[in-house]
């Protein structure tokens, strides 16, 4: 998964680098393993990416003054890139344009066998389409232009060295983009509307399925008319896992769906005679309030974390992960001992940090525990960018319920249905992409 | 009064609109108009009504009394700002006798001047004052930016066609630095550039206390002694769609029925009217001249004070007039003659009550390089635009040689009504495509005026203001502000 963000100035005294790097903070919880921000200051396309965490690779105050100019764009991710060079936003063969992409294209092999094998390697060929494309089309004619090639889930935002900052969202609507203003000077564009809010921007709207924007220095160019009447099928998992809480996705807010993810789970499996209700840290939260409102079964804390916030699931190895979830939950032990525990957590990938969680919590004297996941079971890969790994690793593609329950170590184990997710996203099945939970996708021939 | 002249001032959209408003009275009035440019709306209705045309500088004192002296007009209508700040009203009343509606020069300052009108807001406890501070240099300005880094508004001292005005919030204390940068920057752009071409002020730039909430216009009537409110009107000032982009004069506008705003309550539009009036009543004390004619408050619904100023209009807004005058059933040169002979409250104000948009559709280019946007052939098919129920207003364009140009503005101004601002927006949006450049130059207009979307966001957020400002007003915190300094201890700030 990436996290995009761009902004533009249409009033040439700004310097954006550092908009542009609270704006990928406010997107850190989509990728942790690297960050980039390109810029452009009237001439020159600048660049500067590194490894780790926002705050890690943008470590000192030189780099910014590597980063001149009025408009940026940047990116962070959650994959390990091959080297510098592929990490978002990422630069274009000949360096005339650069490009964030939160994503994944699937006809890659088709156009650039050699790159579509890289990691981001999607990123860099429609880095390449779109500079091929600008040598004859203006900004957006050349982004309708690559669009008409390339098939897949994809937000984008790009910078060329006419200034132009070039928008695009799939026709799907796969990946969230939205779009806002910062007073009467900027234009900004970020995956979520959180990082609006760290920048003090207002947010206007989504972008829709397949509209495409271009900010020029003296206008914004739209196309919201070739690619619209498609389906749309947004991510369902931005609500269950990606997306922070206090972000609005596709005009829905985050947090109010994990809301009525626990009250849903509460209703749906519901469990007798136990004494509290204890989340995953943290996206479990909510889904654990509405649980215990919903049921009446007190919420209490149950692990303090030592160290950093990291988003242990879309770390890129089991030992990291492992350790992870070692140092994020170690239980307090008089809010489990004696005591019959709903445990809450957001997904169940390979069940091994799962696995570890209720043993923990067994070890420190919790007398039954009794799993319930905010979201359906996992039994698919994500084509569409979704760290999601491959099937022979997913646990619930192999297991049933009360396999699961055995192997974790759990006194009984349960999801929430498909149905019920549908109903706390509050959109039917069909608008929504469902795929990691269905093995059915959604759209294209994959 | 049979035979009326009248001499209009002033060629944009707004004039335009008045023109028409005039041309509709009962008294059948020869129009006659002094002008920069030839706007060919005003040409056609001047023509029509058996009057004259005068191409000339609209601003010079002495070339309007000429031309009010030449055809011995009955009295002239003043349309633009910088005639007013030029005593044009002056010349024309003191050399030819014939009076004026429009502000003469003094009391016309409380738009030349934005800082003459908030020392006299100040001075006379006049309602919503904003905190400012003016400055003669910008290194005073610059030392006071980098003394308080706070949310401000900096703009020249002067109205200077509506351009120059930052607005920037200086919320997040880690970009603070960015914001600081920026305005530096702008305030040497003040001095340097915006405020170059006016020496008739002494103060250079003005830096107020930025507030948020949502904007409209109170126009209003004056004979000296009452105001008379117009329905009100909020315009777009951004220049792009989805509120993004540089500020603009406006680029389109929305009226309600009953004369207000879905986001602006009566007893809002109520608190408004008496600051405008607090304001007339103000001028008149400081100058010692009755202020006649038009006069409008840009207003903005705060938490800090209810309704309050944001800057002063001496005449109609461009383009919240054309938005109000097409609904005027009272007869405007009764209402002129009116203002001139101090007797407003006996006019009795009738209004179409009909939701209006207007659309106002501009060369690319437009706001920040004019240059790019002038001289670009235009053509607007007015027959289809009036079939499909809309009317055109021409602004920044200019007949030359029997072909229309544009020249740098907001070029045409559609306007539209309906049972509400929803359906007169997509009549509005019907009409826009029956005005095109021949030369393939893009146009461009703002489709989301109007919309729902941005109606509910204006709901929003005026509920949000209302909210705040009725907690501080049952606190008894309206005007007052409330610091606690470490060591130091309470410190009030009373506006």
């Amino acid at each position: 998964m990436v996290g995009i963000f761009g902004m533009y100035a249409f009033d040439e005294n700004w310097e954006i680098a550092r908009f542009v790097y609270f704006g990928i903070l406010g997107c850190q919880n989509r990728g942790q393993e690297n960050a980039g921000i390109a810029t452009f200051d009237g001439e020159k396309l600048c660049r500067f990416a590194d490894k780790g965490m926002v705050e890690e690779a943008f470590k000192n105050d030189e780099i910014f003054k590597g980063l001149p100019g009025w408009c940026g764009i940047g990116g962070v991710s959650a994959f390990t890139a091959e080297n510098n060079n592929f990490i978002p936003p990422m630069f274009s063969e000949r360096g005339n344009v650069a490009v964030s992409m939160n994503g994944k294209i699937i006809n890659c092999k088709e156009i650039d066998p050699q790159l579509s094998e890289k990691t981001h390697g999607d990123m860099k060929i429609v880095a390449n389409l779109l500079e091929k494309s600008l040598e004859k089309n203006d900004s957006v004619n050349a982004m309708k232009e690559v669009m008409e090639k390339i098939r897949g889930a994809y937000s984008l935002v790009a910078l060329n060295k006419k200034g132009d900052m070039i928008i695009a969202r799939d026709p799907h609507g796969i990946r969230p983009l939205v779009i806002g203003g910062h007073g009467f000077d900027l234009g900004v564009i970020s995956s979520e509307s959180a990082a609006l809010d760290v920048t003090g921007s207002d947010l206007s709207r989504d972008v829709k399925p397949g509209e495409i924007f271009v900010f020029e220095p003296h206008s914004i160019e739209k196309d919201d008319q070739t690619f619209k009447n498609r389906n749309t099928h947004y991510c369902a998992f931005e609500w269950v896992y990606y997306a922070r809480p206090d972000s609005i996705i596709n005009d829905i807010h985050v947090h109010e769906v994990r809301y009525k993810i626990g009250e849903i789970l509460a209703k749906e499996n519901p469990v007798e005679g136990v004494d509290v209700v204890i989340a995953v840290p943290e996206t479990a939260f909510p889904f654990a309030m509405a649980y215990s409102k919903v049921t009446g079964i007190p919420i209490d804390l149950g692990f303090v974390r030592t160290g950093r916030h990291l988003r242990t699931a879309i770390k890129p190895t089991q030992i990291e992960r492992i350790i992870g979830v070692q140092l994020k939950l170690n239980p307090i032990r008089n809010a489990v001992r004696g005591r019959k525990v709903v445990l809450i957590d957001d997904s169940v990938v390979r069940g091994s940090t799962l696995r570890n969680t209720v043993y923990l919590l067994k070890k420190r004297g919790a007398k039954e525990v009794h799993v319930r996941i905010g979201s359906p079971h996992l039994i698919a890969p994500c084509p569409f960018g979704l760290d999601v790994p491959s099937q022979d690793e997913l646990i619930a593609k192999h297991n049933t319920e009360e396999e699961i329950a055995q192997i974790v170590g759990a006194d009984t184990f349960a999801y929430l249905s498909i149905k019920g997710l549908c109903k706390a996203i509050g959109m039917p099945q069909e608008k929504l992409c469902l795929g990691c939970f269905r093995e059915k996708y959604p759209v294209y021939d994959y | 009064m049979t035979n009326v002249k009248v001499l209009l001032i002033g060629g944009g959209a707004r004039e335009h609109a008045i023109a028409e408003a005039l041309v509709r009275s009962n008294f059948e009035p020869k129009l006659y108009a002094l002008m920069d440019v030839k706007n060919p709306g005003i040409k056609r209705l001047v023509e029509k009504s058996g009057g004259e045309i005068v191409q000339g500088k609209s601003k010079d004192p002495n070339l309007a009394a000429e031309v009010a002296g030449k055809f011995s007009v009955d009295f002239a209508f003043i349309g633009p700002e910088e005639p007013l700040f030029h005593g044009v009203c002056d010349a024309i009343e003191d050399v030819t006798g014939i009076p004026c509606v429009g502000a003469r020069q003094k009391p016309a300052q409380i738009e030349q001047s934005k800082a003459f009108m908030r020392r006299l807001m100040w001075k006379h406890n006049v309602g919503g004052r904003l905190r400012f501070k003016a400055f003669l240099t910008v290194q005073d300005a610059i030392d006071y930016i980098d003394e308080y880094a706070e949310s401000v508004a900096i703009k020249p001292a002067r109205q200077a066609g509506g351009k120059g005005v930052k607005v920037i919030a200086d919320v997040q204390a880690y970009l603070s630095d960015e914001k600081k940068a920026v305005k530096e920057k702008h305030a040497q752009a003040v001095f340097e550039e915006h405020m170059k071409p006016y020496d008739d002020i002494e103060d250079r730039i003005l830096i107020e206390e930025r507030v948020e909430g949502p904007e409209y216009t109170a126009q209003c009537f004056t004979d000296g002694n009452i105001v008379e409110v117009m329905p009100l009107v909020q315009d777009a000032k951004h220049a792009f769609e989805e509120d993004i982009g540089p500020e603009t004069g406006g680029m389109g506008c929305i009226s309600g029925k009953d004369g207000v705003l879905p986001f602006i309550t009566a007893e809002e539009k109520e608190g408004s009217i008496k600051i405008v009036q607090q304001l007339i009543n103000a001028v008149e004390k400081e100058v010692g001249e009755k202020y006649k004619g038009i006069v409008a408050g840009q207003m903005m619904l705060t938490d800090a004070w209810g309704p309050t100023i944001i800057e002063c209009y001496s005449r109609f807004g461009d383009p919240e007039g054309t938005s109000v005058l097409p609904l005027l059933k009272t007869d405007l040169v009764e209402i002129s003659e009116a203002i001139i002979g101090e007797k407003l409250h006996k006019i009795n104000f009738e209004w179409e009550d009909r939701a209006t948009v207007v659309k106002c559709i501009a060369p690319k280019g437009y706001p920040r390089r004019r240059n790019l946007a002038k001289d670009h052939p235009i053509a607007v098919d007015i027959k289809e635009i009036e079939n499909l129920g809309g009317r055109v207003y021409f602004g920044s364009v200019s007949e030359e040689n029997g072909q229309l140009l544009t020249k740098g503005s907001r070029a045409v101004e559609i306007w539209t009504d309906g049972e509400n601002i929803v359906e007169a927006s997509r009549k509005a949006e019907s009409c826009i495509p029956y005005v095109k450049t021949l030369d393939g130059w893009g146009l461009f207009h703002r489709k989301d005026i109007g919309s729902p979307e941005l109606l509910k966001k204006r709901i929003e957020l005026g509920e949000l203001q209302r909210e705040c400002f009725k907690y501080r007003k049952a606190k008894g915190l309206v005007g007052r502000r409330i610091d606690w300094i470490p060591g130091k201890g309470k410190l009030e700030y009373v506006s």
